[in-house]
Order: structure tokens, then sequence, then C-alpha cells
């Protein structure tokens, strides 16, 4: 089976990037490794593919998304970032690819996924739960079961299609959904991506949820996983092998959730060890914490998130501002600050 | 831009304690698709009288704190970073109860901590709050709280009042199984909300399925303090820089310091450090090989690397520190000792080897030495795993005994000694390639672990025990046998982590109050932390049974040896059998498993959870020394590598 797999990202998270391609190319070197980038390199910082451990990189503004800088100012990061998912999954189904892999930048493979090709063989479409088993204490059913709930069923840091059948179709409607609806507007019923999932087990045949809980570990469900290291050498999720973890929220507030749900299960910790190390070797001074190109004007100014809000609930405005990350005089911002001053 | 900075620094602090979904509730006009609450707080809502939280009123904060108000700063800001600290009252929000409500919550009241409507004058002194105080009555351990705080006892207050008023954020415990320091530490909207740790936990947390104290366990804090093997070899590789050579030749200052056959008759070891000034199992068996060369009349060169290295040097500058029959000549490159033992020793010289520790040698160097010295053949000791990974324990990440798995295992992968798990297998297979290396294993236990797990080629492999246990020609008159008292269970040696001191520590703590047992630590070195009896016992070469005559004396019923890593020997078991005490000890120690299983007395238990369920059920009480009537050995050490060389001139 030829395999495509993508994740996401801008260049603010290439180090976890660089940490994921390098374990999934450790477990798959036959996949095809795509880098898909919502984000142009800060000054000073040139991408070699050739130094990288993916294949290729696509840039989202290569996607053929129509009015793309209007389309993208729509969106903050997370919104956008998830948003590309759909056309580049889209577009992918016609590569040549039997299936395509999506993990999120911040998931590493401790295993391998071989059999996700097995399960494509028999199904189209393959989702992980945020949960495979309740919980039933207050403080993990509020941090857990209900968050849920709120933000999807299903964890979109994977999902895995055939390029055909089931999985094609899929691709084109989750697609048509992302370009106007991936929104992280939770009163409203949208999460990103993510929530939009919750309806495909009862839109599409050959769906496959994925129950073994060495896939897709994360803090959301270390109340009910258990890690074990045996003397073979294998990481073991509730005696099932590991195959890949969901870093989620590397830094203080993942730290705490990961304490209060592993508590003394040290393998966990041991993971995260892991990881910070990797982040470590893999980040590079020459990217600037927190950099965006696109959470900026062109004079360098920040987006606030009021303006994208704003531009994103008028269509006269849209059209008024094709690039409204133009400054001046003429631009969206200016304008802006005379209607409201 | 100083402004922007301050709302910044602002929505910082408070960020963690703003209550979103109360927020939200409390201000529905404000609630749209994009409301940021915790920002319209910061810029905003705090001017405008609006709650961050229930249990903070932004209006009384300002109202009984006048200061505050008048300094026009953000009240929960203030509170957090100053008030807390200072004591200052709070009251909570009008709107809480009604959001409580509406959240179902029936159980959980907030309780203001003055109830009386006017402002508290903070001269008056506290009082304590009675719904508190009958909340944690039932569970107050007000004995643990009287010994655990002398003085407090001595100042003659009540005790809960005390821990209510003052104790809690002194960080004082009430009872020995509630971490006030940890339970904040875990719970930041506690910690935030300034109310007394215990009184929420006994209100809320615990029906919420919090935890009364951190439950992360040892393992985490040793995981939380770790650092790559690259970072260990870069500040290794500094150390090493600062050494300053010696100024004089090698073989200047053999000759200088004397030598018992003129370099003619010589034995040289290697080890990963000066035997003479560290403390350990290694250095003491160096120290018996030294004192046996000595007896020989033979000469003994130690060299170690100057300063401490975590893995096998593969080119990197370092120099070794040479030591001449127990005197050290200073450090030295490894190309200027092997020049001086060329030139020092004529033809015809004999001599013997024998490898230790390779840690901070390099094979190459290794190799150049003993060259230069005309030796071939050689003793490998199995003290540790060395040979097998820079892990030399094999415990990966400091925390778990790994059992050497295959370098590309998903643990050598997660693993800070994984990368440099493959180079060190290299080197040791070429060095015992060009060498003829006899191993030598303290325990058969070892040699067949190391045998499934190396492949090198080796001229032979032995067993030699580090000591023997010699039954006593007279065995002394039974001691007195204590009929009746608690199971008297000791901790021997170091307080260290890979010996399972904090699991040893952690049970002292769980049966403070068990009078069927009390708990010892025979050492050197005492935690003062922990709720043990110390007793002083220091292991020298002078006084090698100090530890066995100390075990014997205080009538130890049970050694509890939990090394959390494959012990090759264990001088601390044989000691502890020598003195008539039986050992309690986990799979993972090995040899002292292997030596419980061979006959103990003792037990080999599962896991910490089987030892903690055998404590609570009794079922180790069997093993006091009433009941046994052990019999008492002496110890006879072995004369290390020089017992070797005394056999191969005998055959």
């Amino acid at each position: 089976m030829k395999v495509l797999c993508f994740t996401s990202f801008t260049f603010s998270y290439l180090n976890r990037a660089r940490v994921l391609f390098s374990t999934l190319r450790r477990f798959h070197p036959d996949w095809e490794l795509v880098a898909l980038i919502t984000d142009a390199p800060p000054p000073g910082f040139f991408l070699d593919v050739e130094d990288e451990p993916f294949d290729r990189v696509v840039y989202a503004g290569e996607l053929g998304v129509p009015n793309f800088r209007s389309w993208l100012f729509k969106h903050d990061i997370v919104e956008v970032c998830t948003a590309v998912k759909g056309p580049f999954l889209l577009q992918a189904c016609q590569s040549g690819a039997d299936a395509v892999v999506y993990l999120d930048p911040d998931t590493a493979l401790f295993g391998s996924l071989a059999p996700l090709e097995e399960w494509l063989e028999r199904d189209d479409i393959l989702l992980t739960p945020h949960l495979l088993d309740p919980n039933d204490e207050p403080l993990a059913i509020e941090d857990n079961d209900v968050a849920t709930l709120r933000t999807g069923i299903f964890n979109l840091g994977f999902v895995a299609i055939r390029t055909t059948g089931e999985g094609a179709r899929f691709a084109k409607w989750w697609n048509d959904r992302l370009l106007t609806h991936c929104y992280d507007d939770i009163p409203r019923g949208l999460f990103v991506d993510q929530r939009w999932c919750d309806h495909v087990p009862a839109l599409f045949d050959k769906v496959k949820v994925v129950r073994d809980p060495g896939y897709n570990v994360a803090s959301w469900n270390l109340s009910r996983r258990k890690l074990a290291v045996d003397k073979d050498g294998r990481i073991l999720v509730n005696g099932h092998p590991l195959r890949f973890w969901h870093f989620t929220k590397l830094g203080e507030v993942g730290d705490a959730m990961t304490r209060r749900y592993a508590g003394d299960n040290f393998p966990v910790y041991e993971l995260w060890s892991w990881y910070k190390r990797e982040i470590a070797r893999t980040t590079d001074a020459a990217i600037p914490e927190r950099w965006w190109a696109y959470g900026l004007y062109a004079d360098g100014r920040p987006i606030e998130r009021s303006h994208r809000l704003f531009y994103r609930n008028r269509p006269d405005v849209q059209a008024q501002f094709p690039d409204p990350y133009a400054a001046g005089p003429e631009g969206y911002r200016a304008w802006l600050m005379e209607q409201f001053a | 831009m100083a402004a922007r900075a301050e709302v910044e620094e602002a929505y910082e602090i408070v960020s963690v304690a703003v209550d979103q979904a109360f927020y939200r509730a409390a201000n529905p006009e404000l609630d749209r698709p994009g409301f940021d609450p915790i920002r319209h707080y910061v810029e905003q809502g705090w001017r405008e009288g609006r709650d961050p939280a229930p249990w903070f009123s932004v209006g009384d904060y300002l109202k009984l704190h006048p200061d505050v108000a008048d300094a026009g700063v953000e009240p929960l800001g203030h509170y957090l970073r100053r008030g807390v600290e200072e004591g200052r009252a709070i009251r909570p929000s009008r709107r809480a109860e009604s959001y409580r409500r509406a959240q179902g919550a029936t159980a959980w009241r907030y309780q203001p901590r003055k109830p009386d409507a006017a402002a508290p004058d903070r001269d008056e002194g506290p009082q304590v709050d009675e719904a508190e105080r009958a909340a944690i009555a039932g569970e107050f351990d007000s004995g643990f709280y009287r010994e655990a705080n002398p003085d407090v006892v001595d100042a003659g207050a009540d005790l809960v009042e005390h821990f209510l008023l003052h104790g809690w954020r002194e960080g004082r415990d009430p009872t020995p199984r509630f971490s006030v320091r940890e339970y904040l530490a875990e719970n930041p909207d506690v910690a935030a909300a300034g109310i007394n740790p215990f009184v929420h936990y006994v209100q809320a947390g615990r029906r919420e399925g919090r935890s009364p104290r951190s439950m992360l366990g040892f393992r985490y804090k040793i995981i939380a303090g770790l650092t790559s093997l690259e970072a260990r070899v870069a500040d290794a590789a500094r150390r090493a820089a600062a050494v300053e050579p010696a100024a004089e030749t090698f073989a200047a200052a053999a000759a200088a310091a004397g030598s018992r056959s003129a370099l003619t008759d010589l034995h040289i070891t290697f080890s990963h450090d000066d035997f003479s000034a560290h403390v350990g199992g290694v250095q003491l068996c160096l120290q018996y090989e030294a004192a046996e060369f000595a007896k020989l009349g033979r000469d003994h060169l130690h060299l170690c690397p100057a300063t401490p290295w975590p893995t096998l040097r593969r080119g990197e500058p370092a120099t070794l520190t040479a030591i001449l029959n127990g005197r050290r000549l200073g450090a030295f490159p490894a190309e200027a000792v092997a020049e001086g033992l060329a030139a020092l020793r004529g033809t015809g010289a004999r001599g013997s080897f024998a490898i230790h520790n390779l840690l901070g040698h390099d094979v190459d160097e290794v190799l150049a030495i003993l060259r230069s010295a005309g030796l071939n053949a050689g003793v490998f000791w199995l003290h540790d795993f060395t040979s097998l990974c820079a892990g030399y324990q094999l415990l990966r990440n400091d925390v778990q005994d790994c059992g050497a798995p295959p370098a590309d295992s998903a643990a050598c992968n997660v693993c800070l000694y994984g990368p440099g798990r493959a180079p060190q297998i290299a080197e040791h297979a070429r060095l015992f390639r060009e060498l003829a290396l006899t191993v030598v294993s303290p325990s058969q236990v070892t040699l067949d672990f190391w045998r499934r797990r190396a492949s090198y080629p080796t001229a032979a492999e032995v067993v030699q025990p580090h000591v023997r246990l010699v039954p006593r020609a007279a065995q002394p008159p039974p001691p007195a046998p204590r009929e009746t008292g608690p199971l008297r269970l000791a901790f021997l040696g170091m307080p260290a982590a890979h010996k399972g001191w904090p699991i040893f520590a952690e049970l002292a703590s769980e049966f403070a109050g068990d009078s069927r047992y009390r708990f010892l630590h025979l050492g050197s070195a005492r935690d003062l932390r922990a709720r043990v009896e110390f007793h002083p016992v220091s292991v020298s070469l002078a006084d090698p049974a100090a530890m066995r005559r100390a075990v014997e004396e205080l009538q130890v019923d049970v050694a509890v040896i939990w090394s959390i890593f494959r012990e090759t020997f264990c001088l601390a078991a044989y000691e502890a059998l020598a003195a008539g005490a039986a050992i309690v000890t986990s799979p993972d120690s090995a040899n002292v498993a292997a030596v419980v299983e061979a006959g103990g007395p003792g037990r080999v238990l599962a896991d910490e959870a089987a030892l903690a369920r055998a404590l609570e059920s009794g079922e180790l009480l069997d093993l006091a020394r009433r009941v046994r009537q052990p019999r008492l050995y002496d110890l006879e050490f072995s004369g290390m590598s020089a017992d070797l060389a005394k056999t191969d001139a005998a055959a």
C-alpha cells in the first residue's frame, strides 16, 4: 500500500514536526512524508528539505484555496492549521497514494503503524476517540468526558483514509466544511476541524473506530491508560504496544494535566522527558518563539483576534479588502480603526 | 507600551485564577463568540466591579483594604501577589451562591472567612471559622500534629486552631496522609483561592477525586531532573579540560614515589575513579585488591580518569590519574603513561592487569598502555554493566531496571542512555577482541545474565564472590530473645534512591503508627526528613565488620534491601545474613533475590505494592528472630584479582 503521511504546522512548530517525522522515518521509511506549512519562513531562516526528516513541503498558499489571503485572515493560527488539512487531504486523494495518514505535529511514534495498513484493507476511514473508557471521578469527568463533549468525540490529531470510496467521499465533505466552518466557536457547536467528525460514523460507511489503547495516548485519556515497560524493551499501554503518543500542550499546563492523571505511573514522565530532550535538540534558534508570519499585518503590527472576527462576519468588508493584511491608509486595519475611533 | 506591559503581566498572573465560566455566567451581556473573560476582566471588568471568580469579590476587597483601593491596582492580582501572604481577608462574590446552585452544587458552600459584616480590623487578631473547625474536627490528627510541631506545643496553642489560623500557611500538615504543600502545588485553583487546603479537601476535593498529597512518587522527581547524555558528556569535557597535568614525566613521578619491584612485577588496574578517595562497592573491592598486592610485594598501578566521564571516551582528550602503591602520582595523558611504562619496564618484566570499570577510559589508550607494559591477558570484572550500556546500572532513565533489551527497542529509544548504548558496546567488543580477558563475576546470577546479553569473545569466565559466609566456630549464646516487641525492619547503608531508600522511607511513614513495626536506618549518612530511627555505622577497611556487628547488636529482624537496580553482589545482603537478619527484596535486585531464593532467609516480593501489602497483612512477622533462631556467620573477604593471580601461578 502506497502511503502518504502529512502534518500541518507553522514554523514555530518545526521542532515538533521534526521529531514526529524522525519517528515516522524510523518505522516507515517507505511512506511519503509531507510537511504542510501555513506560514512564511522568518528572516534569516532557510528551510532546506534535504536536511529535514521529510520528503517535501507544501505551503498552504499552494493549495489553491480561492481568495487565499482573505480566507486565511478569517482564521487564527489553530483554526487555519486545522482548516488546511481539508484541501490537502482532498488533493492527496489524487496524488497516486492508496492511503493518507494525518498526524498532528505534536505526536510521535514509538512503534510501527503497520496495523493501520491492514485495517485500511477493509475500512476506508480510521478515527481515534479521545476516550475509550469512561471516567467515574468527578474531576476526571469534567476534565475529560465533559471537555470532549465540547470539542469532539474523536481526536483529529490522527485520521487515516483510503483515497477511494468512502475515504474519498469523506475527504471531499471535510474539505467543503473546513473551507467555510473551521472555527473555534464552541457556543455555536464548532470546534475547528474536530467537532465535524462527530458526524462521520453517521454520514459514512466503512468507518473504523480504533479502540486499541496504544494509539493516540494523551493527557485526556491517561486516567484510563497505564503504561509499563517490560524487560524486552517494549512500551505497553494497558498491555498493548504503544504506537503513538500525543504530546499535547508542551509546558506547565500540559504537565499539570499529565501529573493529575498519570500519578505515579512513571513511564509517562519518561516519555515526556524524552520528548522535551528531542524538542530541545531540534529547536532552531533562527526561528523566533511564537513566530507566525500570518499573525501580523504587512507593517508588522499584530492582528487582534477581534479584527479577524469582524472580518469573518462581514462579507461586504471581505469584498472591500481582498488582502486584509495590507498596511497603509488604504488597508483594512486603518479602515477598521477609523470605524471604531 | 509600559501600560500595555502591565496589562500583559496582570493577565499572566490572574489568568489561572479567573473562573471564565463564572465570568461569562455572571456577565451574560458580554458573552459573545470570541469573548475573552480574562482580558476583559484585566482591562476593564474589575474597574466596573465585575468579580473574576465566585470566591473573590472585587468590591469587598477594595472596601476591606482601602490602601489597595487608593493605589488603584487590580485587586485579584494584588491578592495573589501580596494579599495572600499578608493574610488579607477576602469575601466571595455575591453571585457565587446562585452560580453554584445553577451548577448543581449542593454539598459545598463558600464559607466567608470573616462572617461578621463589619470590615475586620486586622490588628484584632484572626479568629477561627467555626464551620471550618467543625469540618476538619473528625479528621485532624492531633497526635501527629503535636509530634511534628514541638514548637506549637511549647507555645501552648490549641492545635486545630493553630492549624486553621497559621499552620497551613506555614506548610504544616494536619495528618501524615495530607500534604499542605503538595495539595496546593497540584491544585492551583485551590492555591489561587487562598482557602485552607485541608478544609477544601475534606469539603470538596475528596469528592472530586483530588489526591490528598502528591502521588507522583520519587521516580517522578528523578525523571524531572534528568539531563541528556550529550549534556553530561559536554560537562565532563569541560571538567577534564580544566585538569592541570603533572609537571614531571610519569617515569620521574613513579621513581620518586618509590616502588616494590622497580615496576618489574606490576599489577595495573583500571576503574572510573580514585578508589582511595571515593566510597562505594567497587572502591572497597579495589582497596582489598590493593592490600593483597601489597602483601604479595608486587607493584600496583591504578589508572582512572582525572575527572568523571559518563561514557567510554572515543578520542576526546582527557588525562588519567595515576596511583602507584596507594600514592597519587598526578594526572597524565595516556601516551605519557605508556611511554613511562615502556621506559621503566625492561624485558622479562612480569605483570598482570584487571579492568574494574572502563567509564572515562578510551579503549585505544587502554590498549596502548597495556602493550607498552607487555601485557595481553588479564581480568575483566562484572561489578556493573558498563560493558552493556553507558547506563552502567541498567536503570532506564535512572528509575527502573531495563534488563538491557535490544538497543533498537522502544525502551532504549526513550532512555537518556540510549544514544550511548551502541558506541559503548562497539568499544567493548574491540577491547575483548584485542585482549585475552577472563571475565570475573561476583555472582552466578550476574554472569548468567551477562552471557545472555553480551557476545564478546572471552578467554574464560569465573564466579568469585567478594565475601564468603563462614559459620562461626563458636556460635554465641543465643541473644536474649525478644519475646515481644515490634518487628525491626532496617535499611542498611547509603539512603540513595537506587538502593530503594525512598521506598523504605515511604513505608516507614505509612506504618509509623503501627505498633507491629519499628523502622531503623543503619548507615553513615542520615536523611533528616525520614521518620526512621537512625544509627550511625561506618564500614571501612579498618572495621569491615561494623555493619554486621550493628545489625546483630540492634537485633534487626529484617533488612529491607529493595535495590531498584541489578545488584551484581551487594555486600549489605551478606552483612545482614551474617548477623542473622532476614532479607526482604524485589526481583529486580538480582543477586540479593538470588541469595534469598537460595535459602535466604527472607522473601522476594513482586513489587512495591506487594511489599506494602505484606506489611499490612503481617505476613513478614514470622521473619522475627525469635521465630527463626538464626545462625550467625563471619564474613571472609576475597583478595579480588590477587586471588586469581595466585590461582594462575599455582596452575
